[in-house]
């Protein structure tokens, strides 16, 4: 493995750092101006579109934004290019017909039958199926389609609508913002401490859908739960889409486990989505999205710590094959201290798939003791498969510390000669090893079901890209 | 007729010759030790024996239990009942030592081990070697001591219960205590399961606590000198130099060649 490291502990005001790391070349410095085109990955950063206005009202605006748009494409200047111009957006419907009125097989086949706190799913573009333990509800919370949310609890939602999130900054978050239906809202009152998790489930079973997904979780002060999202669809020909909103806001001294297992399959799904999370006060969130495929996938991920005392862990692993491209933008950002931070991704490509990670820790003014690291460790498994990671840091405060490394790396021969010498076979030694690469993350969801899902796609992964893997072992 | 029988081997890793003929028989229940300078070839032997991909076998062949396994698969090797601790373990992050030796066990066999006899198999090797309960819990050899790889080694062996086990270099870098540790478990296995090995050093140290019956002097990649144990004593009194003066002219080319093999 190459290491790359560049600590740089900003010891005065508005040091810039922008470190660059592919493929185990030299970090490459991106220099503005030469690359006129070079488009640069922004932190949302400020409030959102919510201010205020009606629910109503932010649908007209976001629609007024839709029209006004093409479909986005994302341009890292020499790294890479996210385009989405290859959708039919015009042929894709909110609504099929038939319209889904039950839990799709995508769902029941993958989600284990475990003990759980609630569950809601959506089918393109509605709630399917909305569950919550009696006993939950009997103490306030509230788990239902943020559409119901809207009608009856609208003084629960009204506050935080939208309150980070933007409507405007391509057209399919406008479409999002504008067109959403179903929906998912889930508000954990004061003090309640829930053990078993919440299950958010985004699914899509036929091609032709554009599912507006659009999430909103609350955790009152002191509260302490779990989040698991999934994000499935059935294997299908022909082009889906999912743009997702969510958003997650954590009030004083909440405590919340954030997981998402992604594998929307092997259709042609474009995934184009942005997901918030703000940490209040002495509040503290684990967020460990774990993205397992779509054709075109772009997430922006934004963990904000927003008032004193807010710690985060942000972890997130990816595991990309074949065709599929996977562009995130991960952003930990820190908007006051003291405040904590601490960045783990971990990504492996087959075949001549495409991933690409830029982690960004933004430090704003005055968010002094503020202490953070960004990791990014990938792994290359077939020849024509490319992982790029760029760590970048914008510290404008001076009493702080922040820091990011990685490692991009291959198949070590030497430990697979060394499995082998106990009798494993090569394949069986690559899985000991990608399986052990993404362990550190896997078991930090403390969560058997979900832990033993996660492996399971990794597994399933590279045992279809075995021979893929042998013919890479040979081309060295 | 041996168990392993190794006839003529040539080995070449690019393009040098490093094992020009080795001869050498090896059966079950014996202890043998391989000895010889700095680039004589020793570490070529063990990796070859084992199939590393590296090593090309120009000349010769290997028969383990009648099979000729010239040209098998590392893994084949190993569930046919080969063993080989490496001089420098790899650590494999993620992975802990029960979890590897529990799918190493399984690789040999049609049923997977029960999770009872694992452990009872596991709690008698952690005895043998000496280690720490928690020891099985750590990644492999992530962030292991050198004396602490050696006796994973040792562990992994004592589990995997192989036919003839090749330690290359096993004692290099050991304290006293750890080097009796790895040595008392190799005789144990030897006297309790009938262990045959090939004990690859460069110096006498392990050989005071492990008896070998055979000793092997390999220089320039040839096997020079065969005998009991006497040999050992005999260089510790007077050095490989004096026996390469010995042996004659075909050791001159060691001294001109270079170690690191």
């Amino acid at each position: 493995m190459t290491a790359v490291s560049e600590p740089s502990d900003a010891t005065t005001p508005a040091a810039t750092t922008n470190g660059a790391a592919t493929n185990g070349a030299a970090p490459i410095q991106v220099k503005p101006g030469r690359h006129r085109e070079a488009t640069l990955y922004h932190a949302l950063a400020g409030a959102g579109a919510g201010d205020g206005r009606t629910l109503a009202q932010l649908r007209q605006a976001a629609l007024a934004a839709y029209e006004a748009s093409e479909l986005p494409v994302w341009r890292r200047s020499g790294f890479w290019t996210t385009s989405l111009q290859s959708l039919d957006l015009d042929a894709l419907s909110t609504r099929p017909s038939p319209l889904p009125d039950s839990v799709p097989d995508v769902v029941t086949r993958t989600l284990a039958d475990r003990p759980r706190a609630g569950r809601i799913v959506q089918s393109a573009g509605s709630v399917v199926h909305v569950e919550l333990n009696p006993e939950l509800a009997a103490k306030g919370v509230i788990l239902c389609s943020l559409e119901d949310a809207f009608s009856e609890h609208g003084e629960l939602v009204a506050p935080w609508y939208s309150k980070r999130l933007t409507i405007d900054r391509n057209k399919l978050e406008a479409a999002n913002a504008a067109f959403w239906t179903g929906g998912a809202f889930l508000h954990v009152p004061e003090g309640l401490v829930v053990e078993d998790p919440f299950e958010i489930v985004y699914a899509i079973d036929s091609p032709g859908v554009a599912q507006y997904g659009r999430t909103l979780v609350v955790g009152a002060p002191t509260s302490e739960f779990r989040v698991h999202e999934y994000d499935l669809a059935e294997d299908f020909d022909g082009q889906a889409l999912h743009a997702g909103a969510f958003e997650l806001y954590l009030q004083d001294g909440a405590r919340c486990r954030l997981a998402q297992v992604q594998d929307w399959g092997q259709g042609e799904v474009f995934d184009a989505s942005t997901r918030f999370v703000g940490v209040g006060r002495d509040a503290h969130c684990h967020w460990l999205p774990s993205l397992l495929g779509g054709h075109l996938v772009r997430q922006h991920l934004e963990l904000a710590v927003s008032e004193p005392g807010g710690d985060m862990a942000f972890r997130g692993l990816f595991f990309t094959e074949e065709q599929e491209h996977l562009d995130v933008f991960a952003v930990d950002l820190h908007e006051t201290g003291p405040s904590g931070g601490d960045v783990h991704w971990r990504g492996a490509a087959t075949g001549e798939s495409r991933a690409s990670f830029e982690g960004l820790i933004q430090i704003d003014p005055g968010a002094q003791q503020t202490h953070t690291y960004l990791q990014i460790h990938s792994m290359m498994l077939s020849p024509k498969a490319r992982v790029d990671a760029i760590p970048s840091v914008l510290v404008s405060s001076d009493d702080v510390s922040a820091s990011h490394g990685g490692t991009v790396g291959e198949l070590d021969e030497t430990a697979i000669f060394y499995m082998q010498t106990r009798g494993l076979d090569r394949p069986a030694a690559v899985r000991v090893i990608v399986e052990g690469f993404f362990e550190p993350l896997i078991s930090e969801l403390e969560d058997e079901p979900l832990e033993e899902l996660v492996r399971a796609k990794v597994a399933g992964k590279l045992a279809a890209a075995r021979e893929d893997i042998e013919a890479y072992a040979t081309s060295r | 007729m041996a168990d392993l029988e190794i006839r003529d081997l040539h080995v070449r890793i690019e393009d040098r010759e490093i094992l020009k003929g080795v001869d050498l028989d090896i059966s079950r229940g014996e202890i043998h030790a391989l000895m010889g300078p700095n680039g004589s070839g020793k570490s070529t032997l063990a990796s070859t024996l084992m199939g590393h991909p590296s090593y090309e076998i120009t000349e010769g062949s290997i028969t383990f239990k009648g099979e000729d396994i010239t040209g098998a698969e590392p893994h084949e090797r190993a569930q046919a009942g080969l063993f080989l601790a490496f001089q420098y373990p790899v650590s494999i992050p993620g992975v802990s030592v029960a979890n590897f030796l529990r799918m190493a066990i399984n690789a040999k066999r049609d049923e997977p081990i029960q999770v009872k006899e694992f452990r009872t198999h596991l709690q008698h090797a952690i005895e043998l070697l000496d280690v720490d309960k928690a020891f099985t819990s750590r990644h492999l050899n992530d962030g292991f001591s050198g004396g602490e790889k050696k006796r994973a080694e040792i562990l992994q062996m004592a589990m995997l219960q192989p036919d003839i086990a090749i330690l290359d270099e096993t004692d290099s870098g050991l304290d006293i205590d750890a080097l009796r540790t790895v040595a008392e478990g190799v005789q144990r296995l030897h006297d309790e399961q009938g262990l045959g090995a090939l004990i690859i050093t460069h110096y006498q140290r392990i050989l005071h606590y492990v008896k070998p019956e055979f000793v092997h002097i390999l220089m320039d990649g040839r096997i020079v000198l065969e005998g009991g144990v006497e040999l050992v004593e005999r260089l510790e009194r007077e050095g490989y130099d004096q026996i390469r003066q010995e042996v004659g002219a075909s050791a001159d080319a060691v001294a001109a060649g270079d170690g690191g093999v």
